[in-house]
């Protein structure tokens, strides 16, 4: 198998007139985990959303396993099955239990019996510690058990890359701790992740690749490391600097 | 009080000798409601899905002209059906057909005309109620479930419908009280529902407000209707 996963080609996107990204150009590669920084309106979200094929992209090409998704012969249902994402806002499924919202997808869109869905659906619950909580609806369960939740969703499709989109956003620093406890542990395991944040402290120390982001292109990118301690770019320097100083 | 006890006499002398044409008056309404309540609804439902199916620009044309004729098609329904009286329809319907017709077609029967205008008549109700239950549902559900790979008709048989039934099942009650009242001007197209045998009643002899009076006795229990949409609200 080739080195990359995912190859994001000139990559632009419009809306109406308005451009929000232009030429994005990265790859990634298998247990690759990469975190999206930047500031807000910089067009990090809509460069996952593209990924995801949620947003339709102007021009450029997304490239998965070689093959560009955004051509016509491509089903657009059967790729999101392998790439995962996570949402800020969780958008767990209102009208399930904590059980159905990862069983549906496995026995819908993968055809997998009840019975086997079932199982590792409970795999990943079990791993993102949300086991005891299966009967729960969304509503009777916190914000950070809800993303919990909504990660083990998104694994039980055993998906190639995950993406996940502002995962800690929406909770309140407590639950920010379990939540990127998680994806600690992804990462650790080898999973390919592709993650849109505004966690400095994640990107630096569990990333080993970081994308900066500025006004919807690409200012600067490399090893985590060096990007936080020897920023290149003027514009990166002003956005780290709060960071470090914080 | 005097005028009271008269009006329970007549209203008793109406009851003995008519009491099984106003129980039957009531139960053709009751029926007449339930039955186009009923498909009123599978129309409505109908109507409502079709007209949420997304298009983007890139879709092939001949996919976006057929939702956009769609969309043209219910949206025409919904505006005549919703802004014109039931009484009017159900002329046009009732006379339309034998007259397009040279009188060679005729209703089967005015149960069969009668059905039809007033389940036409609630879907075009139930096609808007649905459509909104359905775009009321937060879109982070509808990308959630098309994140994990769910197509259209998975995503609103799994996610969607479900949540969005739920919030249009008042109205669905609603509807159900309102066909109750509003299937009286179907004595229009001759179907003997509660206020046709008034009327009739009312044509041999002249006691209107007994009459009334009996019919509002009657169509009281119709009030029990909302309990049971109350119940169907906790479900």
């Amino acid at each position: 198998m080739s080195g990359e996963i995912l190859e994001i080609r000139h990559l632009s996107k419009a809306f109406g007139s308005h451009v929000v990204l232009r030429d994005i150009d990265f790859t990634v590669r298998p247990g690759d985990v990469t975190s999206i920084i930047g500031a807000s309106g910089s067009g990090k979200s809509t460069l996952l959303r593209c990924i995801n094929l949620l947003e339709t992209p102007t021009s450029g090409e997304i490239v998965f396993h070689g093959k560009d998704v955004t051509g016509k012969d491509v089903k657009e249902t059967e790729y999101r099955s392998k790439v995962g994402m996570v949402f800020q806002s969780f958008n767990l499924f209102n009208n399930m239990t904590v059980l159905d919202n990862c069983m549906v997808g496995q026995v819908k869109v993968l055809k997998k019996s009840k019975e086997e869905a079932r199982e590792n659906a409970m795999k990943y619950l079990d791993r993102v510690g949300m086991a005891p909580y299966i009967k729960a609806k969304p509503r009777q369960i916190s914000g950070g058990q809800k993303q919990r939740v909504a990660i083990a969703r998104a694994l039980a499709m055993e998906p190639e890359v995950l993406l996940f989109d502002e995962p800690t956003s929406a909770l309140d620093p407590e639950m920010v701790g379990e939540v990127l406890e998680v994806m600690r542990g992804l990462a650790d395991d080898g999973m390919t992740m592709l993650v849109v944040t505004h966690e400095m402290a994640f990107a630096r120390d569990v990333s080993n690749s970081v994308v900066f982001m500025s006004d919807g292109v690409i200012c600067e990118q490399g090893d985590p490391k060096e990007v936080f301690a020897n920023p290149k770019q003027q514009r990166t320097r002003e956005f780290l600097a709060r960071f470090s100083k914080g | 009080m005097q005028r009271l006890l008269e009006l329970g006499q007549d209203m008793a002398l109406l009851w003995q000798n008519y009491s099984a044409g106003y129980l039957s008056g009531i139960k053709n309404t009751l029926i007449l409601a339930v039955v186009a309540t009923i498909i009123g609804c599978v129309i409505g439902l109908i109507c409502g899905v079709l007209n949420t199916i997304p298009y983007t620009k890139n879709d092939p044309l001949p996919k976006r002209f057929i939702l956009k004729l769609i969309r043209a098609v219910v949206r025409v329904y919904v505006e005549v059906f919703r802004g014109t009286p039931m009484v009017l329809q159900a002329v046009f319907i009732y006379y339309g057909l034998p007259y397009f017709t040279y009188n060679t077609v005729q209703w089967p029967s005015v149960w069969a005309a009668s059905i039809l205008v007033v389940s036409i008549n609630t879907g075009a109700y139930m096609a808007e109620s649905v459509r909104g239950g359905i775009i009321s549902i937060d879109p982070g559900q509808t990308e959630g479930a098309k994140a994990i790979g769910m197509n259209h008709v998975q995503t609103m048989t799994s996610v969607v419908l479900p949540q969005a039934l739920r919030n249009i099942m008042p109205q669905i009650g609603n509807n159900f009280i309102i066909n109750i009242k509003d299937t009286s001007v179907m004595f229009i197209i001759t179907f003997t529902e509660f206020f046709a045998f008034h009327r009739y009643i009312t044509g041999v002899n002249n006691m209107y407000f007994p009459s009334a009076t009996i019919e509002m006795n009657l169509l009281v229990p119709a009030a029990h209707a909302r309990a049971a949409d109350g119940r169907l609200r906790q479900l």
